[in-house]
């Protein structure tokens, strides 16, 4: 992975140009999705950190929650290798469960916003965490069902957060290969077929606000519900993020470079990010 | 003691766990506390064709799917979290030999929730409009499955939903962190669905860390979210949730979550594993000598450690449990 170079706006504290890797652009961009005092559900990895860092940087009233039923705690030591590992259950401040955690709280309709990851998205949002499917044998898609060729990890909350937080950020690497017209296998519910399809459903959430990657933003376009690009980052640009996408993105007239991670912001993300995860190689 | 249930692990498998039923583990998350030794156990006895129901994956339906042991599964979720995908599933389920059918992670709460209450269906508001509803491994030539989480229409309002069928699983096999010789028991950390999945499975066994004076549930009644009297057996097995985490008594050992995926990746792996973890002990003693004393020492030294203080007063020596075990004639007559 390339480490990016930007020029800090606010020099008053240190000289040179910040170094941050594109997994910490996105994690920063991510997590300034999420606002103060909002009931927050994070999944495993990357959206924990990048939840934690909002907690830790411009959020400090958040009220985070794992799908676990882990309440109130913050984690120690590094990335949690999961959402009720004991990096996080050292200092909450209830226990509960997924009844509790997926029903009573996100079902419900009550949690502001969640972060989930996704390893194929397309273009209404719709995430695949499932399997891939090798097209070229006609498998998977309709009618008789077959193994996929890659099992990957199934929903997990994700479609339970997918259909009921009133907004979710989906965090995912660009790469072709993710960003396809249409994804293998829906685990979780973007805006379908786009336009008004989830009001056929009746969930409680609204859908995806952002697709938050290493090389941009992208937001719903109010009517159609397609995901076109809002913004790009210092070290990308909009020929990039439009060659690293398998459908033919549109742009918003209002795209933007945004700013640059600030040494703040730097600075708390490697507070949660301890062990570096966000600044390996990959 | 009015109803001694202690057992040994390998007797509660022997006598609970046959051939063909459906399996259900009682656990956190994959990196959270799951009663493993037992499926250890069953890979030891040899059991076949379960139909596996779990919550989300973790390293023991990993390895009972390597294993073989199992030829259907239902979850939430099917990867490792921060440990990455299940090798041992994944292989089976790619080569076709395990059908896994696919639900979120709040269905399957519902799921056991209904089973619980004896309800026909539990109505889904989330799972509707994405594969999860329209493509099932269990009926493959359906498509769009019409069987697995039918439309219905909610009669107030007209709207169109879900339906989740119940599960009411034949056996569960429930971690928890303390337990009673009667079967009253205390989890610390995620309850997941364990107090849904009790109510639900036909039998109940449990697996403990510890177990202690039945004292210690009534200084301490309203966490005890599992009682005796829907308690079949418990059985007293130390890091039985090793190489995963169990919070308040040990962290998850890392090296061997890596490894044990690792080898799980294949089949010759997974029989050098069967052969190495699972054929080379027989006793507890020989268990934890198979994970060593320096690493019981360091997954000990847990910065969750603290919440099992309240509750130390009560653990009953090893002496104490094997002689509870040696008395409990009851269900040795009964077996």
């Amino acid at each position: 992975m390339s480490t990016a170079t930007a020029t800090r706006a606010d020099t008053t504290e240190r000289k040179g140009p910040l170094r941050y890797s594109r997994q910490e652009m996105m994690a920063i961009a991510a997590g300034r999705e999420i606002k103060d005092g909002e009931l927050a559900i994070f999944g495993v990895g990357l959206s924990l950190l990048a939840g934690f860092f909002a907690q830790e940087h411009h959020a400090p009233n958040v009220r985070s929650m794992t799908e676990g039923g882990i309440y109130g705690a913050t984690p120690i030591g590094g990335l949690p290798w999961g959402i009720e590992c004991n990096r996080l259950s050292a200092n909450a401040t209830s226990f509960t469960g997924g009844l509790d955690a997926l029903g009573f709280l996100v079902a419900s309709g009550r949690v502001d916003v969640g972060l989930i990851g996704a390893a194929q998205v397309d273009k209404f949002g719709n995430v695949n965490t499932t399997g891939i499917w090798d097209r070229s044998k006609g498998n998977g898609l309709g009618e008789t069902y077959t193994p996929p060729k890659t099992r990957l990890t199934g929903a997990g909350g994700a479609n339970d957060i997918a259909c009921g937080a009133k907004r979710t950020v989906i965090m995912v690497t660009h790469e072709p290969k993710r960003f396809v017209d249409e994804v293998d296998y829906i685990s979780s519910p973007g805006y379908l077929e786009g336009g008004d399809a989830r009001e056929r459903y009746g969930f409680v959430g609204g859908g995806p606000a952002a697709i938050v990657t290493t090389l941009g933003i992208l937001r719903p376009h109010p009517e159609t519900k397609e995901f076109w690009l809002d913004a790009y980052y210092p070290f990308s640009s909009v020929d990039e993020v439009r060659a690293n996408t398998g459908w033919d993105l549109k742009v918003f007239r209002h795209a933007r470079m945004i700013a640059p991670p600030t040494v703040a912001e730097v600075e708390a993300l490697r507070r949660v990010d301890v062990t570096g995860m966000l600044r390996r190689e990959k | 003691m009015s109803s001694n249930k202690l057992l040994t692990l390998a007797e509660a498998a022997q006598r609970y766990a046959g051939d063909g039923i459906q399996y259900a583990s009682g656990a956190g998350l994959p990196v959270g506390a799951d009663a493993i030794a037992f499926g250890r156990e069953l890979v030891r006895q040899g059991r076949r064709n379960l139909h596996a129901l779990f919550h989300c994956n973790t390293q023991q339906l990993n390895l009972l799917a390597a294993a073989g042991t199992v030829d259907k599964a239902e979850v939430g979720f099917s990867g490792l979290e921060g440990f990455g995908f299940a090798n041992g599933l994944r292989r089976v389920v790619e080569e076709g030999k395990l059908a896994l059918e696919d639900y979120s992670n709040l269905a399957m709460a519902l799921r056991f929730l209904g089973g619980a209450l004896n309800w026909p269906f539990v109505p889904a508001t989330t799972c509707i409009g994405s594969d999860i509803q329209h493509r099932s491994a269990f009926a493959p030539e359906q498509y769009p499955a019409i069987g697995k989480i039918p439309e219905i229409s909610d009669p107030f309002s007209g709207r169109t939903l879900g339906a989740y069928s119940p599960l009411k699983p034949d056996l569960a096999v429930i971690h928890v962190t303390l337990a009673d010789p009667e079967g009253n028991a205390i989890m610390i950390g995620s309850e997941w669905s364990r107090f849904e999945l009790s109510r639900a499975a036909k039998r109940v066994v449990l697996v403990a860390d510890h177990i202690v004076d039945t004292d210690c549930m009534r200084q301490y009644p309203n966490l005890v979210r599992i009682p005796g009297l829907i308690v079949d057996a418990v059985v007293w097995w130390p890091f039985s949730a090793w190489p995963a985490a169990s919070p308040g008594v040990h962290d998850v050992d890392e090296a061997h979550m890596k490894l044990m995926n690792e080898w799980l990746a294949t089949e010759e792996g997974t029989f050098r594993y069967i052969d190495r973890y699972i054929f080379s002990y027989q006793t507890v003693d020989a268990y934890l000598n198979l994970i060593g004393q320096d690493v019981i020492s360091r997954l000990e030294d847990s910065p969750t450690r603290f919440l099992l203080d309240p509750y130390r007063q009560w653990i009953l020596d090893r002496a104490k449990v094997e002689q509870l075990q040696a008395e409990n004639h009851i269900l040795k007559r009964a077996a």
